[in-house]
Order: C-alpha cells, then sequence, then structure tokens
C-alpha cells in the first residue's frame, strides 16, 4: 500500500516538473502567436498578453509587402533544388557502400569521409568558398546555394540512406542480377523502391536543414529578390523597420511549413534527426 | 554611261551625307538597378533627353550586377560609354589600370567646376584631372519636436555649454535628450563618433587627419571620443542610457521621438520621410538644424559631413566621349528637372550635389526639405563640410571605429587607447594602398 | 580474382564520384585554400603576399580572439552541464508516466525544428526593454529587466546561450529518452523489489546503461560548440564591447566586415584544429579500448 501512494505521489510530482518546463516552451511561443496578431499600437500598452483585438491584416501586410510571395518561392526553389541534387547524389552513393561492396576500402573512406563531415567548421572554408563562388558567378544566385546545400547535407544523408539500404536482402539483388540487370539498374528498379522510406526521412532532414538555414543563406545571397526566408526575417529585424506585428506574423510563416510537416512526420523526423547519435 | 555613272554616284553621295548627318550618336549608359528608382529615371532622364536630342540617342541598360559585369566589360574594351559604381574608392581602382576616360576636357568646356559643389567635384579628381562625378549624398543633421521646444521656451543650442545646458532642461522634464538606438545596426555607432569628431575636432583636423598630416591620436580627436563617451555613459543622452540605445530599434526610436519621449533625433538625412510621415498624424510639429559647433577649433558656423553615394564615369574606351560628356553636362544644367527626380524618390536617391537655389524648386515642397537642400548647397559650397567615417575610412578602420567604440562606452579602454588602435590601422592601410580617396579641401 | 567482382570494384567508384566530388569542390579544396590563405596577408583585392606565420603571431596578440576563445570555453562548459542535467532528468520523468508522452516529446522538441532567426526573435523581444518582460514589469511598478540581458556586457554571453540552449534541450532529451527506452526494464522491476529509491534507480541503472549514448552526446555538443555562430550573430553581433563575442563570430567579421581574408583563414585553421584535436582525442580513447 505505502508503495502505490509512493508511486501515485511522486507521479503528481512527475508530471509538475514536466509540464513547467513544457510551459518554458509553450509560454515564449505563445507570446509570438499573440504579438503575430496585434495591432501595432498596443505593442507599448500590453506587450506581452493576449491582444485585444485580433489583427489577421498582420499576415497579410507580411505576405504582400514583404514581398513573401518570391521569398517563399526562393525558400522553396532552394528547397527543391538541394533536394534533387543532395538525395540523387547520396543515393548514388550510398547504394554503392552498402550493396555494391560494402566491405571494400570504401567503407574506410566513408568513415574518412563522414569524419570530416561533423568536424570541419564551417568557418575554415566559408571564405575562400565565397571568393571562389565570386569568380564563378554563383555567388548571389540560388544554384550557388543549391550546390553548397547539397554538399553540406551529403555525408549525413549518405551515412542515413547506407545504414538503412545495408539491411536490404542481398537474394533480391542477386534475383535480379540472375535476370540481367545492370548495376544501374539495381539501383533504380531495386533499392531505390524499397529505401523510399529513408529517403523520405533524408528528405524531411535535409528541407529542415535547407529551410532553416542562416550562415550561408545570409553570406551568400545578397540581392533582396533571390534573398530566402531566413535572410528577409534577419533584414526585418534590423536597420529600417521593426514593426513587432509584422515580424511575429513573418516569423509565423517561416516556422509554419516546418510545423506542419513536422506534425505529419514527427516519427520520421525524429528518428532522423537522432539516428546520427545513436548509430554514431 | 557616265550620266548614269554620275547620278549613281550623287545618289550614293547624298545618301551617305545624308545617313551620317540624320545617323545619331549613341550613347549606352549602365546603371545599378532599383525597381523603385528605374522607371523614373526611364521616363524623366532617358526619355526626356531623347526627344530634345536628334543627334545624339541615349539608352539606359539597368543591371542588376553592374560590379561584376562592368569590369571584365571595360577591360575587353568593350562596355558602355557611361557607367556608375558604388564610390570613390571603386573608381580609384579603374583609373589606376587606366579604364576610365579623364573629364577633364569637357569640364573646362562645359564649366562642371561652376555646375557642381566644389566638394564634388574634388572628390573625383585624381592625378589633377576629373574622372568621376557623385550621384547622390546624405548628411547628418537633428530633427526636434518644434511644439515642444516653443511650449517650453527652449531655443536650440549653438555651442557646447548650450548643449548640455539644454540636455539637463530636458532631462529636468523627464525627457531623453536625444532619441537613438543601434539594435539590429551595430555600425550606427558611427554616426555619432562621426558627428563629435566633426562638430568638436573640425572638418579642417579631420581631413588632415584623413591625408596623414595629424594624427589621429591627437587631442582634439580623443577628446572628442571621451566626450561622446561621457555624454552617452554619463549623461545619457541617448534614450535614457547606454543599454536602453543598445536594445532599441528604428521603430522604437522614431516612436519615441514622436510620442515626446525624447525631444530630439540625432540622425542622418535620410529620417526626412520618416520624421515626416510619423509627425502628419501628430499635432506637434517638426523642424531640423545643423549640429551645432561643440568646440571654436571645429569652425564658428555648422559643418556638414559628406557621405556621396554612387558615381558616374566615362567608359575609356568608349567611341563616343563627346556625346557622353554631353548628356552629362544636359543633367547637371538643369537643377529643377534634378529636383524632380529626387523629389519622386524621396530625395534617397540622384540627390545630386549642384547649387540649388530657390527658383528651382517645385512650390508643393515641404519648406522644410527645400530648406535643407539650399541651406546645405550653400554651406557645402563655401567650404563648409565634413567627413563622414563610413565615406571616407578604409574598411579595417571603418569597422574598428564603430565596433570598439562600445569597449570605450563600456569602459574597459581609454579614448586615448581607442585611438592609437585606429591609427594602428590606419597606418596599416595606408601601407596596404588601401585607402579611400579624398578630394582636395 | 574474378572478373565480376574487379567490375563491380570500378562500378562501384563510379557511384560514388557524384557526391565525392561535389563534398570536394565545395568543402576540401576552400579547406585547402585557407589553409594556404592563412600564410597571406590578402585582403580580398589586389595582391597577394606571402607572409609566413605573421598572421599566427599576430592571432596570439589578439587581444580580442583570446576573449572570444574564452568566450567559447565557457560556452561549452555550459552546454556540457546544464542542458545536459535537465535533458537527464526530463528524459528520465518522461520514462516514468504513462499519458502525454506524445504531447511532452513534441513540445520539448519543437524549438529545435525552428529557424535560429525565429527563436532570437522570440527571445529580443521578451527581453526587450519597453515592450517585454521589462515593459510588463514597468506596468506593474517593478523595476526588473528594465534593461534588455542583450544589452549589458556582463549578461550578453549568458543571454545569448540561454536561447540557445531553450532551443536546444529538447534534442537532447529525445536523444536519451531513446537511450533510456532501450534499457531492460528487468533491471528496474528487480531494483524495485530491493526498494531502490527514484534516484538510486537513475544513478545505479540508467546512467551506466545509457553511457554510450551519453557520452556520445557530449561530443556533440563539444564538437557543435565550436563554430557556434546564429545566436551570437542575431543576437548581439558580438557585443557589447566584444562581450559575447566567439571565434566563429570574429573570423566572420575579420573576413566579411574588414576584409582581412588572410588574417581570417588563420582563424578558420585554428578552429580546424581544435575539433580535430577533440575528435583526435575521442577516437584515441576508443582506439585504446575506452568504452565511448
Amino acid at each position: 500500500m505505502a508503495t502505490a501512494r509512493f508511486r501515485q505521489r511522486s507521479s503528481y510530482i512527475n508530471h509538475s516538473i514536466l509540464f513547467f518546463m513544457a510551459l518554458t516552451i509553450i509560454l515564449p511561443l505563445l507570446v509570438l502567436i499573440f504579438n503575430s496578431v496585434k495591432p501595432v499600437e498596443e505593442f507599448g500598452v500590453n506587450p506581452l498578453g493576449f491582444p485585444s483585438e485580433i489583427r489577421f491584416m498582420n499576415y497579410y501586410d507580411a505576405w504582400v509587402n514583404g514581398n513573401y510571395t518570391q521569398i517563399f518561392l526562393n525558400s522553396m526553389t532552394l528547397v527543391v533544388g538541394t533536394l534533387i541534387i543532395n538525395l540523387t547524389v547520396s543515393g548514388l552513393a550510398a547504394f554503392s557502400l552498402a550493396a555494391l561492396n560494402p566491405r571494400g576500402i570504401q567503407t574506410v573512406v566513408v568513415g574518412l569521409y563522414l569524419l570530416v563531415g561533423i568536424s570541419i567548421p564551417a568557418q575554415l572554408y566559408i571564405l575562400p568558398l565565397f571568393l571562389m563562388w565570386k569568380s564563378l558567378y554563383l555567388l548571389d544566385t540560388r544554384l550557388g546555394l543549391i550546390i553548397i546545400y547539397s554538399a553540406l547535407n551529403a555525408p549525413f544523408a549518405t551515412f542515413l540512406i547506407r545504414s538503412y539500404m545495408l539491411q536490404l536482402p542481398t537474394e533480391l539483388f542477386e534475383a535480379a542480377k540472375l535476370d540481367g540487370a545492370s548495376t544501374m539498374q539495381l539501383f533504380t528498379r531495386v533499392a531505390l523502391p524499397l529505401s523510399w522510406p529513408v529517403f523520405l526521412t533524408t528528405a524531411l532532414i535535409v528541407s529542415l536543414n535547407v529551410w532553416n538555414e542562416f550562415l550561408f543563406a545570409v553570406t551568400f545571397i545578397i540581392t533582396d529578390d533571390y534573398k530566402p526566408i531566413s535572410s528577409i526575417l534577419f533584414a526585418f529585424q534590423s536597420r529600417f523597420a521593426n514593426d513587432y506585428g509584422l515580424v511575429s506574423a513573418a516569423s509565423i510563416l517561416m516556422a509554419a511549413p516546418i510545423a506542419i510537416l513536422f506534425m505529419f512526420f514527427q516519427r520520421r523526423f525524429i528518428a532522423g534527426l537522432t539516428s546520427g547519435a545513436t548509430k554514431g | 554611261m557616265n550620266k548614269i555613272f554620275n547620278f549613281f554616284l550623287s545618289f550614293v553621295l547624298t545618301a551617305f551625307f545624308a545617313t551620317s548627318t540624320f545617323a545619331a550618336t549613341k550613347v549606352v549608359w549602365w546603371m545599378e538597378s532599383d525597381a523603385t528608382t528605374d522607371p523614373v529615371v526611364q521616363e524623366f532622364f532617358v526619355d526626356a533627353f531623347n526627344a530634345e536630342h536628334d543627334d545624339i540617342e541615349l539608352e539606359v541598360v539597368f543591371k542588376e550586377d553592374i560590379n561584376d559585369t562592368i569590369r571584365p566589360a571595360l577591360l575587353s574594351g568593350s562596355g558602355p560609354d557611361i557607367f556608375d559604381t558604388p564610390g570613390a574608392s571603386y573608381i580609384k581602382i579603374y583609373q589606376d589600370a587606366g579604364l576610365v576616360k579623364s573629364l577633364q576636357e569637357y569640364a573646362d568646356q562645359y564649366g562642371w567646376q561652376d555646375k557642381l559643389l566644389e566638394w564634388a567635384y574634388n572628390s573625383g579628381v585624381f592625378s589633377g584631372e576629373l574622372y568621376s562625378i557623385p550621384k547622390n549624398y546624405e548628411t547628418m543633421i537633428y530633427f526636434y519636436n518644434k511644439t515642444l521646444f516653443e511650449e517650453n521656451g527652449w531655443s536650440l543650442p549653438n555651442n557646447l555649454e548650450e548643449v548640455e545646458a539644454l540636455a539637463a532642461k530636458i532631462k529636468a522634464k523627464g525627457m531623453n535628450p536625444y532619441a537613438y538606438g543601434s539594435t539590429g545596426w551595430q555600425p550606427t555607432h558611427e554616426h555619432l563618433v562621426g558627428n563629435y569628431f566633426n562638430t568638436y575636432a573640425g572638418p579642417d583636423n579631420v581631413y588632415k587627419a584623413l591625408i596623414g598630416e595629424k594624427k589621429w591620436t591627437d587631442p582634439e580627436f580623443v577628446e572628442s571620443i571621451e566626450l561622446l563617451r561621457k555624454h552617452m555613459v554619463d549623461d545619457g543622452y541617448w534614450s535614457g542610457g547606454l543599454e536602453t540605445y543598445y536594445s532599441l530599434g528604428w521603430d522604437d526610436f522614431n516612436g519615441e521621438f514622436v510620442n515626446r519621449e525624447s525631444a530630439m533625433l540625432m540622425i542622418g538625412t535620410w529620417g526626412f520621410n520618416v520624421t515626416a510621415t510619423n509627425f502628419a498624424e501628430s499635432s506637434d510639429d517638426w523642424d531640423w538644424a545643423a549640429l551645432p559647433i561643440l568646440h571654436p577649433q571645429a569652425g564658428d558656423k555648422p559643418n556638414y559631413q559628406l557621405a556621396t553615394g554612387g558615381t558616374m564615369s566615362v567608359n575609356a574606351a568608349s567611341k563616343n566621349p563627346e556625346a557622353a560628356a554631353k548628356v552629362i553636362d544636359w543633367i547637371l544644367s538643369d537643377r529643377a528637372r534634378v529636383l524632380n527626380v529626387t523629389g519622386q524618390l524621396g530625395y534617397g536617391a540622384w540627390l545630386m550635389p549642384l547649387h540649388y537655389e530657390d527658383s528651382d524648386f517645385d512650390p508643393n515642397i515641404d519648406p522644410r526639405q527645400k530648406r535643407f537642400l539650399t541651406e546645405f548647397a550653400e554651406a557645402t559650397g563655401t567650404g563648409n563640410y565634413g567627413y563622414t567615417t563610413w565615406t571616407f575610412y578604409p574598411n579595417d578602420p571603418g569597422v574598428h571605429i564603430w565596433k570598439d567604440m562600445e569597449v570605450v562606452w563600456a569602459g574597459d579602454i581609454t579614448p586615448l587607447e581607442f585611438m592609437e588602435e585606429s591609427q594602428r590601422l590606419w597606418d596599416k592601410a595606408r601601407a596596404d594602398d588601401a585607402l579611400v580617396p579624398v578630394g582636395k579641401r | 580474382m574474378p572478373k565480376f567482382l574487379t567490375n563491380i570494384n570500378a562500378i562501384s567508384w563510379y557511384f560514388l564520384m557524384p557526391v565525392l566530388f561535389i563534398h570536394f569542390f565545395v568543402i576540401a579544396f576552400p579547406s585547402i585554400l585557407s589553409l594556404l590563405l592563412c600564410l597571406t596577408d590578402w585582403n580580398g583585392f589586389g595582391k597577394i603576399n606571402y607572409v609566413g606565420l605573421e598572421n599566427f603571431e599576430e592571432l596570439f596578440r589578439d587581444r580580442i580572439f583570446k576573449k572570444a576563445v574564452y568566450h567559447n570555453f565557457i560556452w561549452t562548459i555550459m552546454f556540457l552541464t546544464i542542458p545536459v542535467i535537465v535533458a537527464l532528468i526530463i528524459a528520465y520523468l518522461l520514462t516514468g508516466i504513462k499519458r502525454g508522452q506524445l504531447f511532452y516529446r513534441l513540445v520539448y522538441f519543437f524549438p529545435y525544428i525552428l529557424a535560429s532567426i525565429v527563436n532570437c526573435l522570440i527571445w529580443r523581444y521578451i527581453f526587450h526593454p519597453k515592450h517585454g518582460l521589462g515593459g510588463w514589469f514597468e506596468n506593474q511598478g517593478i523595476d526588473f529587466l528594465s534593461k534588455s540581458p542583450f544589452a549589458m556586457k556582463e549578461t550578453a554571453l549568458y543571454a545569448v546561450a540561454w536561447v540557445d540552449m531553450w532551443h536546444f534541450w529538447g534534442f537532447l532529451v529525445i536523444i536519451y529518452l531513446t537511450g533510456m527506452y532501450q534499457v531492460d526494464e528487468s533491471l528496474y522491476e528487480a531494483a524495485d523489489i530491493e526498494g531502490a529509491t527514484k534516484f538510486q534507480k537513475f544513478r545505479y541503472i540508467t546512467i551506466p546503461m545509457i553511457r554510450p549514448i551519453f557520452i556520445l552526446s557530449l561530443i556533440i555538443i563539444i564538437i557543435w560548440s565550436v563554430p557556434t555562430f546564429d545566436y551570437v550573430y542575431i543576437l548581439t553581433m558580438g557585443g557589447p564591447a566584444y562581450s559575447s563575442e566567439v571565434v566563429a563570430n570574429h573570423l566572420y567579421s575579420q573576413a566579411f566586415q574588414r576584409m582581412n581574408v588572410g588574417y581570417a583563414s588563420t582563424i578558420g585553421v585554428m578552429m580546424f584544429f581544435y575539433v580535430g584535436i577533440i575528435v583526435g582525442f575521442f577516437a584515441l580513447l576508443r582506439r585504446l579500448g575506452w568504452e565511448v
């Protein structure tokens, strides 16, 4: 009987602590949401509370005045472009590492490659890369940034897809080979269709990284018309304007697509993001 | 046979002369593209010019990436007749490489030295000849709440004692002397540093330091910094104190000025628009004034610090330099037209440094704006101009002057140490030949 | 060797080429350039002069760089302790409850998927002297947070770290949770029979069993704390008065504002060496048999 009461009380304490910590996250987010529908005049009087009148026009203003269609398109272009190049390149590599010669020297290459991938700080190469891009006329272009993002996400994507493909049954490959399939067909007809879950997960993670990416976006794209959403939000809070209602609405616009994707695919998101850590 | 040949010959000759008389010389101009500016330029400069001239056809190409495309174009011997650059330091590079045409003969021919303000003309002179003409300028001033001043019987300060006395009175009423903030744009600090350099140490001294005749560690500069430190940290002139100044952004400090939380706003001429807009909804009236001189060594009349925008130059490989010069002269000669264009752009672009007079202005212009344009032309025309750090400092010392000002404000280094580091960076830039050209004073 | 295998070998390399090429082009090649540029005094245009190790000498005299390194060190220590401890406790508590698992997991993890700029905007607003908590307190007549922590040199670094921690600890919770769920249930049952307290179970079962994941999380924190840039740059730009300057910031300022290409590359090289030493250290531990 004593143990049962102990467990009950501790469950109560458990929940209190957990809920309190949850509040530390929910409350700031609520402030953001409230602000996004708050009219400008109210900010001085009622900075943190629920708005007295709801002004959805903030969203309209952010969208129209901030030329958000263009900006969203920019970010979408970056995401789609990166996915196309990155998934292709990493998929091919992962297939090679997993199915073509799993125990060869390539695995050593992989080990080195991934090690390098996580340990080289961007600051080592960002400046020479900037100068290279300048002379190649890739500076201030979305294509230039897409190439960079594809390379940045390549080690992680390759690793993730490879660890999935390793589990594909080799008999399927053998059977296809017996039917006279070329290596490329092994990839496109056998590996690819079976690996769609990991490709989906990888796509989600890479999309998240590209959408949220800040350092390279802010450094490599200068013309306003090409800027993705992270650069624009940064510009929003700087020199010439900081209408908090507008900025909050714009932030929500930036966070919303990811949040929605997250709700639908949260298991994959979490699994993808943490698998790097857990499988080491 | 002879007759036919004669007829044919005269036909050819007539046709030849006809076409060469009626063929217009084409002048191509590459400008930096901007969505708001381009249509205005097209209509009021390009189309207007072409309507008036049969012998020259002006074509402006609005380039998105002119900085990257102009250099190879110049190097390959092709490229436009006239082109824009972001500023004097770029022209220096091109002129060194022999890519820009000297405009001296046209300047003499058309009298540009009289049409342009002296400092503007000088800013484009390299090795004794004119190579570029500035397209735009800005300067530092301050705005004040006229109604508030009238209510309290305050008058505009003319020297340091009056500035400090006025600030004390304002603070006694529970308001901040000046509104300003640096959130989101750390380089804002350079505006204040420049203000104190030019109103305390004075433009003559600043000029000498810029060209290396004086050292930045000389007492007048160190004292300027110390004064700025005192006003910011000890006296809290801006928005109530150092930390608040760090935390406020554009809307915050403009709002503060309109809401009577501050009496004045020390800012550049880009503040005209927002101030006019904000005060339109308020019952208070506003006006502007030149920054008061804080020390006699800075002169006896207020000066206006210079910040030039882009410049225009002629390609050394241009086949029609005379026509190009004619286009430039056409723009420089009609001040009213320039004012019309720049007025439509909110005076933020194409504000050419010409000798504006009362008669050039559209009667609908805000009298305060007009007063600024005429007084600026008059004052700087007679030599009362100063130097902003962001136009005349090379990169490294330019970043240091605002980034390390925070360290002075924090009390971690003395103004002398701050200026010693500035001098060190200047010496390094001088040794690397990385200086920005300064027009003769 | 059968021809079949050699063919496969060649083809397997072909499949690897694209990714290796793109990675080399974007990352490896510029990194090598950096290693070369750090020996020059180039400023982005003009002539490139070889100056040997002069940049390194200047770096050792650079007061700001030393300050930045010190701040990075504090940053790492902060991140190795606060979010780790909080995440461990929270993860452990989460394993003890039955309902609301999904809710808590989603909530805690949410800031991690928000962009750094959004997180910064939220907290900059909350700490704003007029509009944030400071303003709210002022309306009640209390003088608290009337100055933004980002604007005071004593607190700037910690305020920035706070925002990043707020964003990050949910990630740790999920990682530790995954590890904790892999712990054998029977161990806990045995402990329950012995009458172990919650804390004892935590200390003697949970911690040792999740050791591999735990150590790995520490390594990740250390490595990721070296190039930390976004939050500092967005919130304070290293100010006020360099009180929140970190090495990545310093490099960015030298590279893109002051155009000291050679010098900036030197900082990059130092960062690389530092990370290399850490990784090498842990690889060595592993090689020596330590269970990492």
